[in-house]
């Protein structure tokens, strides 16, 4: 349930989509619904939010590398009576990062809407906005995503491999997101994907190999129970394992909903309740642009592990600037403990209060 | 003070020349008057020792300074007539727009003489040519006795090496011109210039320490 | 030294305060007319380019049809945000809609604010917080704070806007706040606006933003190679260029008569130096006797020139300043030429071009006084001590040389032939360059020529048998021909330049008449600005019980030719392809077109801007892809300064067009006149069209025709006036220098009257040598004007009309107004008391 830009989409435009005229028919997220791909891999543009979501860490040319490409679908309510392909019925944002090891982090934001400037399929995973693209592909090899994305101080274009099968969050799919049952997403994982490709920095073009994480969810349901914020994990392990953990916290930094997925390395999957997981910051981070202090250092229990994060850089705070400005703390960090591993963690609602 | 030898001038299509040969000096304190008949080179004389006109052959040496004007260009000609030559003529030609003061600083102007020296000078001077109190004057308000004082001002405030009259007394009455010839003797005296005067009149001639008469064989 | 110089300038200035004040005041005259002219220029360009960045953006590059009825297909913008190299594409549509019953359409933008956001920001809108209004992807439409002052209209409020056939009732969503403070325009979802008004699956524009190290040239020229026909790419220094071009024609021409007053001041400062060197020569011979060194003699006149030309041209500044305020709020940005909006622009001086004038007007000074300053320079001191200025030193004893020049006649027949074949050179950049050097040779031509004619005139006046008085100022002057000559000259050069201007706009001005007469063949015209006219209307004239015997659609569009050039017009006519003679002026022939193949027929100015001339086969960018058309004529055209193309109906419809007029041209029923405009009237109320009378149309284009001309009219005013400051300034001086031989005239016993009207018959017979001069050159120069320099600066040919009556009218006032000029001269002069005079020597 990250996806703070997602979020806060009523927000983006504040002055522009500040509601929709008439009220919008979402379908409702329910158990039981069976999953079939490719066909799920592609958009479910019903539902009030959707995102792809790829994160992963890089081990050539240099270890440590993070990078991260988001496509996020908003259907705000806007336009419903407009009967034109053009319409602003359907909004497609595209955020992409590159996290160098003592060096800074670099960050490239991308708007538009659908069937202008923007474009996705129904029935497969094909995203576009201009030349930002996120694919799936059918090859003689097996199956691969590709991510291409350019900006004036980076770019890439990368084929992530899958070495393992999907992961399906929660029950099938359906991953709940708060007490109440309505308050729940459809979240497909699919970790320890194989990176290759080309990373251009300041005009500097490398080859690259590296770990990539892949996440697909959409939902209608909103932030719930008072949550003002989350801290969210995605860990591939180093010994082949995977770790999704994530928790909703409320004004007073309480945890109000809390639940993590393991994937040993030998495939088995275990789930853990509310009760079962917990976060604890063990280090702050101060960020002198926002002000906002961010538990970059954080000890995660759930059964009987116990892991702790290392950020590969302590200042990984993005501001999307485009439509509107959410600032939040998203980057790659080592995992020690129980299990180790690297993967992406996120600090969302640290910098002021997200509203809703 | 005045140094001319071998000196000829003619015009082109004039048949002979103006003169040639010529040869002359004034020396220091010296007031010679230059006579002869009308047209008979007298002014172009007095042209060509000022450099106003070019004399066709010999030398023309003033002051100390040994330049022979003659041979100069006439920039330096211009330059050597600001510091060594003080000029007073018939028609007095003092500038209309100027006021009287202004007109004596002129010479002072155009000689490089330093700014401070200005205003003491041209003070005493007017008082010595009977004229305090006339600085501030426009020289219309001025009769032509005190226009002629004016002229002898402005030829001697730069203390030049030599004094160039033509008929100084030309355009004043007797009377008038016995005070101004004699206040400009005394002072070119004063001052150890030479002076060449060009006069028709015998008693400004009689006033001089020589006369030179000009004729169409030479100078006698 | 320069206490001296300085003494002297102020004694200069003390005692010739008038010509001095004059001369300034003419430097003045033309730094103020020059700097206001680029003042106003400046200021409109820098308005229309903000209003083109307001609405535009800054966009590397812009992706629009070549044809103002065509669209950007929404699959190529599409195709083209894919482009690696391209950071985004902002599509477009820029329609004009009328709101409510507003008379007047008003531009209406579809945008996407996302991409508008990274290319047009000052077009996002701002939503009204306090109504309840829609949001701008609900069909909420947002207007610039001026239109809805204009509109008197809220945020809340609900409009129709009206588009040809199609209506939108919406509500106004809140404004535009970052749109400048002038400009009129509506914002709206770029998908709402599609589906109100089309196009359908296209928009107007792409524009783009390109990713920072992109090669633009490369970028678009790989781009243009895969571009549809009908569509092109524009790169953003195309559309300063093409708003550049809009008026630099107008502009250079404007310039060129700010050059002429300031020519005209560099001659007057001439005359004063010239006459100020003549009345001082014995002055300045005192000072070079007393060892003022040749140079300074020559620098102080100079001096003495940049003295009148530094205050002159600063006063110019100043005045040119305040001509461009009050230009602007009277005339707009355009001075009445209608090139740009009609709002006034603000001033805003710069520095590097207000230093230029200043040296300008500076170097006019020095101009006018160098010549002067090399007399001076030249002169022989021991002579001009004793008798005073000699106007030819160098022929060293002689103080008036008696026709010492001979009558050279080869020589200005020689230049005569340079300018005739300066005058048949082709443009230069564009510019009629070889048009302006032929008049600048007339010019000197007529100047030069002034002695010999006043040598010949007085010479033979001389001879005549005259009263003793006149015989001798007449003989004075046919000996003293400098004098004279400078006298003369300035009133050529004023005179020529406006007769010659007269000229030019008077034939402009026949031409237009006859012209209007030719494109105004109906009584009636209707038409509705910028938007199609309603269909209902069109069936309606069909209809049997319709008051009229005929009625002609015109449909009006543009196309882009180059992109670099403004656009040229298209017009759909029903017109005859057998005859088209009936309804366009040909400038020539028309050819038969072979039966299958689409004709047009082009105006003169297309014909002269992009070389096409008749029976060539064109390839034109009509309705999406290049149409082969074969170029039937080229017509006349006065008002359309950058081209325009007619295409038949017909044609038009086989090409698969759509025809949707926009004017009409209807012929009442005879005896149905009045019942007409009754008829018409619930049509032009209803939908805000204009329907105006032919009468009411030339009356209307010829005021916008009078009016593009005040400020020639106002430099010719100029210019008259300094002619005649010139003569009355050396006239006195001239006078002046032979005050002692009028002095001794008058001892000998001629009166005062007797003298003065000798002294004005001189100055009548000068004026007359100069307007004859002057009149031979303007009719010269007129023709220039008219046949080199419109057709190259503005593309259009017209045939000579000299109005003589207003010529020579113009010549008699003048004359006249010399005769007065030569009285103030002559009074200044007998002023002076005979005995002052002889007593002074000099």
């Amino acid at each position: 349930m990250r996806r703070r830009t997602f979020l806060s989409t009523p927000l983006l435009l504040p002055t522009l989509v500040t509601a929709a005229d008439e009220p919008v028919a979402y379908p409702a997220v329910r158990p039981g619904v069976k999953l079939v791909f490719p066909r799920d891999h592609g958009a479910h543009p019903d539902y009030r939010t959707e995102w792809w979501y790829v994160t992963g860490a890089l081990d050539s040319p240099r270890r440590d590398i993070g990078f991260q490409l988001t496509f996020f679908r908003s259907r705000p309510g806007t336009a419903e009576a407009l009967p034109s392909p053009i319409a602003a019925r359907q909004i497609v944002f595209a955020h992409a990062a590159l996290t160098i090891p003592g060096d800074r982090l670099h960050h490239a934001e991308r708007v538009a809407r659908a069937n202008l400037g923007a474009s996705f399929s129904r029935l497969d995973c094909d995203l576009g906005i201009g030349a930002w693209r996120m694919t799936r592909e059918d090859r003689s090899t097996g199956e691969v995503f590709l991510l291409q994305m350019q900006s004036p101080q980076f770019s890439y274009d990368f084929t992530l491999k899958p070495s393992q099968p999907l992961l399906l969050q929660g029950d099938g799919g359906y991953s709940r997101k708060g007490r109440s049952p309505e308050l729940a997403s459809y979240y497909v994982s699919w970790p320890q994907l194989q990176v290759d490709g080309v990373l251009v920095v300041d005009g500097r073009r490398q080859a690259v190999s590296g770990r990539a994480w892949f996440d697909h969810e959409w939902s209608t349901a909103v932030l719930g129970d008072g949550a003002v914020g989350w801290d969210w994990l995605g860990i591939n392990l180093a010994d082949g394992g995977a770790l999704m953990a994530f928790r909703l916290r409320d004004a007073r930094g309480a945890t109000v909903f809390a639940d993590a997925a393991w994937r040993d390395a030998a495939g088995r999957v275990r789930q853990f309740g509310a009760a079962e997981v917990s976060f604890t910051p063990l280090r702050t981070w101060l960020s002198a642009r926002s002000g906002a202090s961010y538990p970059v250092q954080m000890e995660v229990r759930f059964g009987e592990h116990t892991l702790r994060t290392l950020p590969v850089l302590d200042d990984q705070e993005l501001s999307t600037s485009r439509p509107a400005e959410v600032v939040y703390w998203e980057g790659l960090v080592k995992v020690d403990g129980t299990l180790k591993g690297r993967g992406y963690l996120e600090l969302t609602g640290y910098a002021g209060r997200l509203q809703l | 003070m005045l140094t001319v030898a071998d000196l000829a001038k003619g015009y082109p299509g004039a048949g002979r020349p103006l003169f040639c040969d010529l040869a002359l000096a004034v020396a220091a304190g010296e007031v010679v008057a230059l006579v002869g008949e009308s047209g008979i080179g007298k002014s172009t004389l007095l042209n060509c020792i000022a450099g106003l006109e070019t004399a066709d052959s010999g030398s023309i040496r003033i002051g100390r300074q040994a330049l022979d004007i003659v041979r100069l260009d006439e920039t330096a000609r211009a330059a050597l007539r600001a510091r060594s030559i003080g000029f007073v003529f018939q028609a007095f030609h003092v500038l209309p727009t100027l006021t009287v003061a202004q007109n004596i600083a002129v010479p002072l102007l155009l000689g490089s003489v330093p700014g401070g020296e200005h205003a003491p000078r041209i003070q005493t001077l007017l008082e010595r040519v009977g004229l305090a109190g006339f600085g501030p004057r426009w020289p219309a308000s001025l009769s032509g006795g005190e226009l002629q004082r004016v002229a002898i001002a402005r030829a001697l405030v730069h203390r030049p090496a030599l004094i160039l009259a033509d008929e100084p007394t030309g355009n004043l009455d007797p009377r008038t011109a016995t005070e101004v010839l004699s206040l400009l003797l005394e002072r070119v005296r004063e001052q150890h210039a030479g002076a060449l005067i060009v006069t028709h009149s015998q008693h400004v001639a009689q006033c001089c320490d020589r006369v030179l008469t000009l004729t169409p064989d030479g100078l006698e | 030294m320069t206490l001296l110089a300085w003494w002297l300038v102020r004694a200069q200035f003390r005692t010739r305060r008038a010509a001095t004040l004059l001369s300034m005041l003419a430097i003045a005259l033309g730094v103020a007319l020059g700097y206001a002219i680029h003042l106003i220029n400046d200021a409109a360009l820098t308005d229309f380019n903000r209003a083109l960045k307001t609405v535009q953006g800054d966009p590397d590059a812009v992706l629009a049809a070549r044809d103002s009825a065509g669209s950007v297909p929404l699959a190529t913008v599409n195709a083209i945000a894919r482009d690696p190299a391209v950071l985004v594409i902002a599509p477009v549509i820029d329609t004009r809609v009328r709101i409510d019953r507003w008379r007047t359409p008003f531009r209406l933008i579809g945008i996407d604010v996302f991409s508008a956001a990274a290319v047009m920001p000052r077009l996002l809108p701002r939503r009204d917080e306090r109504a309840a209004t829609k949001s701008i992807f609900d069909g909420g439409v947002y207007a610039s704070p001026a239109l809805l002052d204009k509109l008197g209209l809220q945020a809340g409020a609900t409009v129709t806007l009206v588009r040809g056939e199609h209506e939108w009732l919406t509500t106004i969503a809140g404004d535009l706040p970052a749109v400048g403070p002038d400009e009129l325009l509506l914002v709206a979802d770029i998908a709402w606006v599609q589906d109100r008004f089309g196009p359908v699956g296209a928009v107007s524009e792409g524009r783009v933003r390109l990713a920072p190290n992109t090669d633009l040239a490369s970028w678009r020229a790989a781009l243009a190679a895969r571009l549809p026909a009908g569509l092109l790419i524009r790169a953003a220094d195309d559309d300063s260029t093409r708003v550049a071009n809009v008026s630099r024609a107008y502009r250079v021409n404007l310039n060129v008569l700010a050059l002429v007053a300031l020519l005209t001041g560099a001659f007057l400062v001439f005359a004063t130096q010239l006459t100020a060197v003549a009345q001082r020569s014995a002055q300045f011979a005192l000072l070079g006797v007393l060892g003022l060194s040749p140079r300074m003699r020559l620098l102080q006149v100079v001096l003495e020139g940049l003295a009148i030309g530094v205050p002159g041209a600063l006063l110019g500044l100043g005045l040119g300043y305040l001509l461009a305020i009050a230009f602007t709020r009277l005339l707009g940005g355009d001075l009445g030429g209608g090139y740009f909006l009609a709002s006034a622009p603000l001033i805003v001086p710069e520095l590097a071009p207000t230093l230029g004038f200043l040296a300008l007007g500076c170097a006019a000074s020095l101009a006018g006084a160098l010549y002067p300053a090399y007399l001076n320079r030249r002169q022989p001191l021991a002579q001009a001590l004793k008798m005073g200025f000699s106007q030819n030193p160098r022929a060293g004893g002689a103080i008036r040389t008696i026709r010492t020049t001979r009558p050279r006649g080869l020589r200005p027949l020689l230049l005569v032939l340079v300018a005739l074949g300066l005058a048949q050179l082709p443009p230069i950049v564009e510019l009629p360059l070889g048009g302006y050097a032929a008049i600048a040779l007339v010019l000197v031509i007529g100047v030069g020529s002034a002695p010999l004619v006043t040598q010949c005139v007085f010479g033979w006046f001389a001879g005549c048998r005259l009263p003793a008085a006149q015989q001798i100022a007449v003989q004075n002057v046919a000996q003293a021909p400098l004098m004279a000559q400078v006298a003369a000259s300035g009133l050529i050069v004023s005179f020529a330049l406006t007769a010659s201007m007269v000229i030019m706009v008077s034939s402009f001005r026949v031409a237009v008449d006859h012209w209007l007469d030719h494109v105004l063949p109906a009584p009636l015209y209707l038409r509705s600005k910028g938007t199609p006219l309603p269909q209902e209307l069109l069936a309606a004239l069909t209809r049997p019980e319709a008051p009229f015997a005929r009625v002609e659609r015109t449909a009006y569009g543009s196309l882009t030719i180059d992109s670099q050039r403004p656009n040229v017009a298209l017009l759909v006519r029903e017109i005859e392809r057998s005859n088209p003679a009936a309804r366009l002026p040909f400038t020539g022939p028309v050819l038969a077109s072979p039966a299958d193949t689409v004709v047009v027929w082009i105006s003169e100015p297309m014909h002269e801007i992009y070389r096409i001339t008749p029976g060539q086969t064109l390839r034109l960018p009509l309705l999406g892809s290049e149409v082969k058309v074969f170029v039937g004529g080229v017509w006349r055209d006065y008002s359309r300064q950058f081209g325009a193309v007619v295409i038949s109906r017909d044609d038009f419809l086989r090409l698969g067009g759509v025809f949707q007029p926009t004017d009409l041209a209807l012929w009442p029923l005879p005896g149905q006149e009045a019942l007409a405009g009754d008829w018409l009237a619930p049509w032009t109320s209803g939908y805000g069209l204009e329907l105006a009378d032919s009468a009411e149309i030339r009356r209307l284009s010829l005021s916008i025709f009078d009016r593009s001309f005040a400020v020639t009219y106002a430099l010719e005013a100029a210019a008259m006036l300094i002619g005649l400051f010139g003569l009355a300034v050396t006239l006195a001086a001239s006078v002046w220098l032979r005050a002692r031989e009028l002095a001794t005239l008058a001892a000998l016993g001629f009166d005062r009257r007797m003298l003065s009207r000798a002294v004005m018959l001189e100055g009548a017979l000068i004026a007359a040598v100069g307007l004859l001069i002057g009149l031979a050159c303007g009719v010269a120069i007129g023709a220039v004007l008219t046949y080199v320099v419109n057709p190259q600066a503005f593309h259009w040919r017209m045939p000579l009309e000299i109005p003589w009556s207003t010529v020579l009218a113009g010549a008699v006032l003048t004359l006249l107004a010399a005769v007065v000029a030569s009285h103030y001269a002559a009074r200044q002069t007998t002023r002076l008391t005979v005995a002052q005079v002889l007593a002074s020597a000099q």
